[in-house]
């Protein structure tokens, strides 16, 4: 049952025999309002759900105020036959029945193939970021770097060498926004250009001053299977084609339609 | 009969609308969800998020109608960092990616000015509203009548006077529904947990006689439980009634919602008062609803900072950032702001008011932290002095004199494009990027604002830190010996010791200075504030004198628009023992760095587009700007009672 057309007779059908069942609702030429218990206890809940508690007696008349007064400027409307030839009740109409129709083409399943061109098509999307793991000693100022760097070739501790600064000193797994965020845009650019390997390297710049750096481990992007984010290609194959999709849904209810512009 | 079969049309589309939704499950749960469980998170919070809480789009009825063009897909891509076309015409960018973004479009009338701007004429003729009319006719006459028409709306909503077809909540809630719905399909679809959040939210728009009482209200959910709700409406509800939505929100999804107010320095005294709204003496119950509700405010955004203000802090001579132009009337100018009013208006003294109530009522309404964040309506989420784009479209790069233009808010009364800022940030302590990582720091107050720079400021409070911890793992300290930012600690009988650390932003200014702003109640009652400045840099050649830390230079070239980092530090850091401690005081802390003279956006506009600056705006064209963490509170002991 994946025709809306289907779905939507059935479920029409259904609601026109409940209503049929209930017996005539309101009569639009009746003057009089009942605003009964069952009204009541409908705007109660209305006001429960918004507001989480029951209206205390004085929200509740004001409650009551407002239906009446929305119910009677509703039926002079009818009375007038303002619902008729309004260009504004008509599109809004029409807007939740293209609303309506478009949400029942979501129920549309592309094929494995629509799939597999949509993935292929935009792979980025399905790309991880490239993460590094790296070490980096800081310097306020490039001499004492350069002094440090003679000393790791000396094989000193890296640990007792730099200036204090509240900055991590080992990053594992880091994408280009997290060092970014920490490092500075100067710092991240000359990162980039550093081979893995067990050797410090530097000093480059960054905001802060100088760093010596050695990346221990370079993971590059790599695109995820079609299998392992075939919802994900799904979903975003979704949403890029509402315009495609809300159009598919009238051309389905059009195609019941004859229609002759007389000249 | 024709009623009747309407009807039944009607409800057939509505069950097949449900039944659509229904197929929609193939979304990947994750993203969907609060982020429970989906990265494996730090220890400790780590490092500093980077969002904006307060961001307008095309169904903003007030950014529509100025011009905005871009919906929430175009915002999500801007804040993470991809490029949009502006609706004026230029390629935006971020320079570096916000990590969360709130979207908060106005829940007055979302989505009404597009549905006005695109309806036949003859149907808004048949509406029978001439001003509805005349407005629908000034939006399609051009940009600048349009943007007419929304000042016109804005004041008509601080009156109370907006046209029934856009005030009116239950004509508005169908409408809303489908807005709704569909931006917290595209919140989800932008949701990457450990890369970027997109959290769902509203702007709450109550403004009593143009005196603004705005609230930015924020989810911690996924669509699957903020779907079951709709934004509240502001206009005819009370403050009260949305604590209770949001409770209501809570008890019946199991999410969890907080409410951000911001611009109370255009509140004319009412953000902060020390009564209720009627007047009538603040009840303890009130209270707890507020400070449940609103645990963080918005201290600093495009239209001014709410930290501080000379007259209330004549001792600070660093107070009144972001208050000119803002600081003489309410938010559209329909009543002037007196001197009496500002107590209620500013952050500083809100803070110490709840210290007061809190000693009558044993409730602190004002125990909040601070954020910076946009409100910008233009669906770009910069607060860049560098990459401005204006409160609004109206006043996009595209228009090159914007500093020197009178604006839409009071410029007859001397507001003009200049006394913008350029907006701030939002900074989140967290252990990751999720929903529920972002959503709780807010929630424990572990954030703090900046006017735009990204500088990562800590705070612990405790009683036993010292020097040496800086050579350990002293976050490890923080948490375990003391509090963050946000905390609370009890009265000990020992002088709390603060371990603070500002380090400047990578890509920015290096630091001037790092103050403790401690207010208290003194033995008779009284409130009292006073500003320490605790590290600064070149601390050995500047010395204190007379009190004051001599001031640390400035190094703005005013005809190119650029600053150099040869003064200033890098990092600030000390730990701090406050010398006027008194056993039993009720005191809160907190900490305000500042940067080097840096340009304003209306310095790099003068150079960029070789326009003048008058003498005014131009001598406020280069600021220090600067971060407010959340504070830290000091309470008596419960053996003190209240």
């Amino acid at each position: 049952m994946r025709e809306p057309l289907v779905h939507f007779l059935v479920a029409g059908a259904a609601i026109f025999a409940l209503f049929a069942w209930r017996g005539e609702p309101v009569d639009p030429s009746s003057r009089t309002i009942i605003v009964d218990q069952v009204v009541q206890a409908q705007i109660v809940q209305r006001f429960e759900q918004t507001l989480g508690r029951v209206p205390t007696d004085a929200e509740l008349d004001q409650q009551i105020e407002q239906f009446v007064r929305d119910e009677v400027l509703y039926r002079e409307a009818l009375r007038l036959g303002l619902d008729q030839d309004d260009i504004v009740v008509r599109r809004r109409l029409a807007t939740k029945m293209d609303l309506a129709a478009s949400a029942a083409a979501e129920a549309a399943v592309p094929s494995e193939e629509v799939l597999r061109d949509w993935y292929s098509e935009n792979i980025s999307r399905y790309a991880s970021a490239e993460r590094v793991d790296f070490d980096q000693i800081y310097f306020g100022k490039l001499a004492g770097a350069e002094e440090a760097l003679r000393l790791l070739r000396d094989s000193a501790d890296w640990e007792a060498l730099g200036d204090p600064i509240s900055l991590p000193s080992s990053l594992v797994r880091s994408a280009d926004q997290d060092i970014r965020d920490r490092f500075g845009t100067e710092f991240t650019e000359n990162l980039k250009q550093m081979e893995q390997g067990s050797d410090w390297q530097g000093p480059i710049p960054s905001g802060f001053g100088w760093h010596l750096v050695r990346v221990t481990r370079r993971q590059t992007s790599e695109a995820s299977d079609f299998d392992d984010v075939r919802s994900q290609v799904e979903n975003d194959w979704r949403s890029s084609n509402i315009a495609e999709r809300k159009e598919t849904a009238y051309e389905l209810l059009r195609a019941a339609y004859r229609v002759e512009v007389r000249k | 009969m024709f009623g009747r079969l309407s009807g039944a049309i009607f409800v057939s589309a509505a069950v097949m609308f449900a039944a659509g939704c229904g197929s929609m499950e193939t979304i990947d749960e994750v993203q969907r969800g609060d982020g429970e469980g989906a990265i494996e998170l730090a220890e400790f919070p780590d490092r500093p998020y980077w969002g904006d809480t307060h961001l307008h789009t095309d169904n903003s009825v007030d950014a529509f109608g100025f011009g905005v063009r871009l919906g929430p897909e175009e915002a999500l891509r801007f804040a993470s960092g991809e490029e949009v076309t502006a609706t004026t015409g230029l390629d935006a960018q971020l320079a570096r990616p916000l990590d969360f973004l709130v979207i908060a479009d106005h829940s007055d009338g979302l989505g009404a000015t597009r549905r006005l701007y695109d309806a036949p004429r003859l149907g808004v003729q048949a509406m029978g509203d001439d001003t509805l009319l005349r407005w629908y006719d000034m939006m399609h006459e051009s940009p600048q009548q349009s943007q007419l028409a929304i000042s016109e709306l804005i004041t008509a909503a601080a009156n109370g006077s907006l046209p029934e077809a856009l005030s009116d909540p239950e004509r508005q809630e169908e409408n809303t529904r489908d807005i709704w719905t569909t931006q917290l399909d595209i919140l989800d679809r932008y949701n990457k947990p450990g890369e970027f959040t997109a959290l769902a939210g509203f702007e709450w728009t109550l403004m009593p006689g143009g005196n603004n009482l705005h609230r930015v209200v924020m989810f911690r959910d996924g669509s699957e439980r903020t779907s079951q709700t709709l934004p509240f409406p502001g206009l005819s509800t009370t403050a009260e009634q949305l604590w209770d939505y949001m409770a209501a929100y809570a008890e019946n999804t199991g999410g969890r919602a907080l409410a951000i107010p911001h611009n109370s320095n255009l509140s004319n005294g009412l953000m902060f008062e020390m009564t209720l709204p009627d007047g009538s003496p603040m009840t303890a119950e009130y209270a707890a609803k507020r400070a449940a509700a609103e645990p963080v405010i918005e201290a600093t955004q495009i239209k001014g900072d709410s930290e501080s203000h000379p007259f209330l802090s004549p001792n600070d001579e660093m107070a009144g950032f972001g208050d000119a132009g803002w600081d003489f009337g309410n938010l559209p100018m329909t009543a002037e702001t007196t001197p009496e009013m500002y107590g209620g208006n500013y952050a500083r003294e809100a803070l110490k008011r709840g210290l007061s109530l809190e000693a009558q009522l044993g409730v602190n309404p004002y125990a909040f932290g601070m954020i910076g964040s946009t409100d910008s309506h233009t669906a770009l989420a910069t607060g860049d002095e560098n990459n401005f784009w204006g409160k609004h479209t109206g006043n996009e790069q595209a228009n090159e004199d914007r500093a020197m233009r009178p604006q839409n808010l009071g410029t007859r009364q001397g507001r003009f494009g200049w006394h913008y800022l350029a907006g701030g940030y939002a900074a989140a302590w967290a252990r990751g990027n999720t929903r529920a990582e972002i959503f709780d720091a807010f929630a424990r107050r572990e954030v703090y604002a900046t006017t735009g720079p990204r500088m990562s400021v800590r705070v612990f409070g405790g009683f036993d830190f010292l020097e040496d911890d800086w050579n350990d793992d002293w976050v490890r300290s923080g948490y375990t010996r003391g509090v963050p930012m946000g905390g609370e600690l009890i009265d000990a009988g020992l002088a709390p010791r603060f371990m603070i650390s500002a380090l400047k932003d990578p890509d920015g200014a290096n630091l001037d200075r790092a103050q403790i702003i401690k207010g208290w109640i003194d033995s008779s009652g009284g409130l009292q504030e006073q500003v320490y400045d605790v590290v600064w840099s070149d601390m050995e050649d500047r010395v204190r004198a007379a009190g004051k830390v001599p001031a640390v230079g400035d190094t703005v070239d005013r005809a190119a628009a650029t600053y150099a980092n040869t003064i200033g530090a890098a990092e600030l850091r000390t730990v701090w023992t406050d010398p006027d401690y008194e056993p039993g005081q009720r005191a809160f802390y907190y900490v305000r760095v500042i940067e080097i003279p840096t340009p304003r956006w209306t310095l790099f506009d003068a150079v960029r587009f070789g326009i003048t600056l008058s003498e005014d705006a131009l001598a406020n064209s280069v600021a220090q700007e600067r971060a407010y963490t959340s504070p830290i509170w000091l309470n008596p002991g419960p053996e003190a009672g209240l």
